[in-house]
Order: C-alpha cells, then structure tokens, then sequence
C-alpha cells in the first residue's frame, strides 16, 4: 500500500503545541487577576463603615443648623483627607416650605480612591 | 469488505484520547494558590472596634449625648470611661473565644491649618511591633480646640483606635 | 499525479476532530476545576461574616409588615431573616425580631439555611444572641466544635414600650367615674401623628408599624367605689363581690374628622392568663393587650390617630375605670416616660459560628 504523505505533520503538530501552550497561558493570566485578593481583604478595602459615618456626621451637622464653609465642614473636608485618604464633599441647603417647616438638603460626594459614592439625601 | 484503514482510525482514535486525557491532567495541575487566611482576623478585629465605637457612640435616649461625645467634651478627656467602656465592649465574650484585645486610642482635632491629635487612652503603650488594625469614628462636639480660655463651639474630630492582640 | 504533499490523513482528522470537541467541553469546565483548590476553611469565616451582617445590618424580608409577626403557617413567606429595626439603623436590633427568630417554629438546620446562610453547601452552624444586661443567651444550632470560622457583632437591641395603666395613673389622670352606672367605657389614644412627628430619630421613636406595644390595665377593682348598704345601695357595693365582664374592645381611627370604628379587637390577656381570652369575659383585676404591627397595617393608619375603646359592665352598678366623661382625656400612649414606659436599648453581642 502506498504511504500516505505526511511530510506536514510535524508543522501542524507544532502549530497546535503552540496554541495550546498559548490557551493555558490565557488561563493562568484570567485567574491571576483574581487571585491573591482574598474575601477578607475585600471586606477590609470596602469602605462601609466610613461611608455610613461621614453620612452620619453630615447628618448631624445639617440638623445643626451647620452651613458650608463653616468650622466643622471644614473639619470634616480637611480630617477625611489628612487621616482617612480621602476626597469628601459636601453642599448643606435649607428649604423653607411653610413658615416654620424646613428640610434639609444635602450633596454628598465621597472617593478614597478606590471607591466613590454620591449622595442626595433629603431629611423629612 | 477492505478493512484496511481501521488501523489507522482506531490510531487517530487512540491518539485524541490521549491527547484529551493528558490535556486534562495538565490543566488540573496547575493550580494558583491564595494565601487564605492572612486577614481574616484583620477583618473580624476591624469590625469589632468599628462596632464597639458605634455603641459608645449611641445616646441611651434622645435627650442625652452619647457616652463618646461626653468622653471627648469632658475636660480633659476622659481616658478612664473611654478605657472601661471600650474593654468592656470589645472583651465581652459571649460563647465564643475569649479575647485579648489591647487598644491605643486618640483623637484628632484640626487647629490652625494643621492637624493635631490627642491621646485619650491606651491599655498599654505601643512598641511599634504589634500588626494593628484601625477602627474609627465620627463625633461631633461642643468643646473649643485647642484647649483654651474661650467658650466651646460646634466642632468635629476623629476618633481614632488602634486595636492589636497580643 | 494529484500532490498530496501537505494533506492530512482522514483518520488524523477524524481523531483530531473528536479531540478538539472533547477539549473544548472540557475547557469549559476548567473553572469548576478552583473550587476543588479552595480550602473549606477560608470559606467558614466569609460565611459567617455574611450571616453577620445579613443578621446584624438588615431587617429581613418581608421587612413590612415586619416578618417577625408571620404566623407559623405563614413562614415559607419569611424569605430573608435579618435582625435589625430598619435598614437605615444597623445595629440596632429590634426585640420582637430576635425573640421570633429563636422560636421553635425554625428548625435547624433547614430553616435557618434557606434564610440567613444561604448557599449550597450544607454549612453547620451556630448562631447566638447573648444579652449584656441579664447575661443571658439564646442561641440556634449545634454545639461548637473545635475549629470554626467565627465573628461576632456588638448591637443594641431596642426594647418595646409599655404602659401600665394602674392605680397611680388612674389617680393622676382622673381616670375613674363618680356616678354609678353599668356600663363603663376606657379608651386610650395612640396618636401616630405625633409618634412620628416628635421623635424623628427612629432608634427612639415608637413605632406602632414596626414593633409591637403592651397595654396593661391593673388595679381595676381599685376604682369601685364601696357603700355601706343605705338606703340608695341596699345590698351596699363590696369590691371584692362585684362582678366585671369586658364586654367588647373596640379599635377606631379618627381620620379626616371622622372617627370610625374599624374593628373590634378579640386577643386581651386577662388577669395574666397565658392565653388570650375573646370578649365578653370576666375579668378580676387586669386586662392586658399586646398589639402587633398587624393591627396597625390593616388599617392603612401610618399617621392617623386610633383609639382603643374598652367597654365593662359592672354589677352592681358603681363607680369604675372610665375616662368617657369630660373629665378625663383619653389615655395617651406618648413619649412621657410617667405615662409610658419608653423604649430603651441594651447591649448585646451577636456571634455566628460556620463549620
């Protein structure tokens, strides 16, 4: 029986080594992202705790009756970036809808770099 | 019937299977390993000082500041309530394990354009060996800062602990 | 002479073909190759710091009306457990939540599973509430093991208000008649509008949607009056021989000027009895009702102001709790602490323990 040619198999056999090697690399370089952050660490870097307090804090400042550029908004803007890292904002407006009846209204804007959040919170 | 090529099937047969199987043990062998569980307890020590902070933080009723704001408008700070406050709070044990858990407690003020910060209290001083972590705290009061001669205003600081087992 | 230089064979094809097919479903399956590599114990403590906040920082689903006041036959409606008053207060628990969710009525593992541990795997656990005040525990689950992943919550856990309407407020307010008649009627006033509006903190705040509140009257045979017998009471009038009926408790809403009666209400304590008594009943000395958000919430009453009209008969006829006439107000269930008492919060500690 006459041979069959396969003069090109060691080309094609190669050409499949090299993608294959090159799949598993894909591999490795999709899980490497991932790997290393551990869920602990996650919870660690999120900011929830910060984030509620500085809500908190702006909070108690508008029921202060605090106005921007005041002491303690300025206490807030210059701590949060010296000691917490972080960028925070925050406009305080009155509302008057009858005489003696107002709410409050407030702009917050927070971001430590890795996480950013933004408010509009109104008090009832 | 010509039964020639079977050889040759039953090769390209055996050939993918075994290219299959080896490709399978090949990528189950690698594996990318996590170093599980280097702040977990990072994690469960954060957590506690952020919520022994919100607890001394929270009036027992409406009319009243909170047990923190107290602590820090008092003059000078009150480092000894701060002190059995927090221990009591982050050393409670419940059913689970018991802790020993040492803190450095301070908080900070703007004055001047500079930040300054003040010591409350610690269970011991720090030799700067101890893998901490920090918990801390919004308060606002009514205190003039820096300490002075003239009457209290409407301020915010930080309240900042360290916490540490030994 | 064709030139098969450069062909490749059929059985090479065929093979090769079956081979890419296979790797290709085998590739695809790679991810689930990791979750072999994960160790069970790195798992145990982000469970359990999950079942922690889900208990300690939500209220649970439904959060209203609140799931705590289910029925048990209604409890595959409890999707989600979760421990806190509200969302917008973490931490602060509500006592009505922590004392359902250690009833019976859960059993472990399989309730608690599906609503607070969530996940396929079947995770043992241990979930526990100690008080810090009576230093007492209550706790659902199995007993620890020696190793576990762990975390533990600091909390306040709100109490409910009461009032405990008896001798010394009957005095006070004027609570009684003078005249002698048979039928007396006592309301008291739970006004919404001014529970929300003159506490806006919610952590302080009496909420009548969201937790349950407690109406005690006591001292009832205080207010009969005693006569000798005389010529108006010829068998004279003796507390102790008089005999009270409740005859109905009815509930209304007063709401846009006009008061309605919207219901009549059918489960008072009497007299301390563990069960509730449906009226007309005898009563000795007290009458307790302890009302659930469900109450409220039927009747679309957020802001409106309900009343709790309580109607006794008494023989022979005398004097008795009843706050009908001018006199008297009705009772207001408000945020003076002498007239009730308010909600108060108590440390506790909270720990979830996964293996």
């Amino acid at each position: 029986m006459a041979r069959l040619n396969d003069d090109a198999q060691w080309i094609i056999l190669m050409g499949f080594l090299v993608s294959f090697g090159l799949f598993f690399l894909a591999l490795i370089i999709n899980q490497s992202t991932v790997v290393g952050q551990t869920t602990a660490e996650s919870v660690v870097e999120f900011p929830k705790n910060d984030i509620r307090d500085i809500r908190h804090v702006i909070k108690e400042h508008a029921e202060n009756n605090g106005v921007i550029n005041d002491r303690v908004h300025h206490d807030i803007i210059n701590i949060s970036i010296q000691r917490k890292g972080a960028v925070v904002n925050y406009t305080l407006n009155t509302q008057y809808y009858q005489r003696l009846d107002a709410y409050n209204h407030s702009l917050i804007h927070y971001n430590n770099g890795v996480t950013t959040y933004s408010e509009n919170w109104t008090s009832n | 019937m010509n039964d020639g090529g079977q050889l040759y099937t039953i090769e390209g047969v055996a050939a993918g299977l075994i290219m299959l199987l080896t490709a399978y043990m090949v990528v189950g062998a690698t594996s990318m390993y996590t170093p599980g569980d280097a702040h977990i307890s990072d994690m469960q020590l954060e957590v506690l000082g952020s919520d022994a902070l919100m607890m001394m933080d929270t009036p027992p009723n409406s009319s009243f500041p909170s047990p923190l704001q107290q602590i820090i408008e008092n003059d000078p700070v009150d480092g000894g309530r701060f002190r059995s406050m927090f221990m009591n709070y982050t050393n409670v044990s419940g059913y689970g394990p018991k802790h020993d858990i040492q803190f450095f407690a301070s908080y900070t003020y703007e004055a001047d354009a500079t930040i300054m910060s003040a010591p409350i209290n610690s269970s011991r001083n720090l030799t700067g060996g101890e893998h901490a972590v920090r918990a801390t705290k919004w308060v606002t009061v009514n205190k003039r800062l820096p300490p002075g001669p003239f009457p209290p205003e409407n301020r915010a600081v930080l309240v900042e602990v360290l916490l540490w087992r030994d | 002479m064709i030139d098969e230089r450069g062909n490749l064979s059929i059985d090479f094809l065929i093979g090769f073909t079956v081979f890419m097919l296979a790797f290709i479903w085998v590739a695809s399956m790679v991810s689930g190759i990791m979750v072999g590599l994960q160790s069970s114990h790195i798992d145990y403590d982000a469970v359990a710091y999950r079942t922690g906040v889900i208990l300690v920082e939500d209220p649970g689903w439904p959060a209203s009306p609140p799931w705590e006041f289910y029925g048990d036959d209604q409890k595959y409606e409890i999707s989600r457990f979760g421990l806190a008053m509200s969302k917008n207060t973490p931490g602060i628990l509500s006592q009505d939540k922590v004392n359902r969710f250690f009833c019976s009525s859960f059993i472990y593992p399989d309730d608690y599973h599906s609503r607070a541990i969530f996940g396929d795997y079947p995770y043992h656990f241990n979930i526990s509430v100690l008080d810090g005040e009576s230093v007492k525990g209550q706790s659902a689950g199995d007993v620890l093991p020696d190793g576990y992943g762990y975390i533990r919550r600091l909390v306040k856990i709100k109490e409910g208000s009461n009032a405990t309407i008896g001798t010394a407020l009957i005095n006070k307010f004027h609570l009684n008649n003078t005249e002698n008649v048979t039928t007396h009627d006592f309301s008291v006033l739970i006004d919404n509008t001014k529970l929300q509006g003159n506490m806006r903190n919610p952590v302080y705040q009496i909420d009548t949607v969201r937790e349950q509140i407690i109406i005690n009257i006591t001292d009832l045979r205080s207010t009969i009056k005693e006569f000798n017998p005389d010529i108006d009471h010829p068998l004279g009038i003796d507390r102790d021989t008089s005999i009270i009926t409740l005859q109905s408790i009815a509930v209304k809403k007063l709401e846009g000027g006009v008061l309605s009666t919207v219901r009549s209400y059918d489960r008072p304590y009497i007299d301390g009895k563990s069960t509730v008594t449906a009226p007309p009943c005898g009563v000795n000395d007290n009458v307790s009702l302890i009302i659930n958000p469900r109450v409220f919430d039927i009747m679309q009453s957020g802001y409106a102001k309900i009343y709790i009209n309580y109607t006794f008969t008494v023989l022979p006829d005398s004097t008795f709790l009843n706050n009908t006439n001018a006199r008297a107000q009705p009772f207001d269930y408000n945020y003076f602490k002498e007239n009730v008492t308010q909600p108060r919060l108590r440390d506790a500690v909270v720990e979830v323990a996964v293996w």
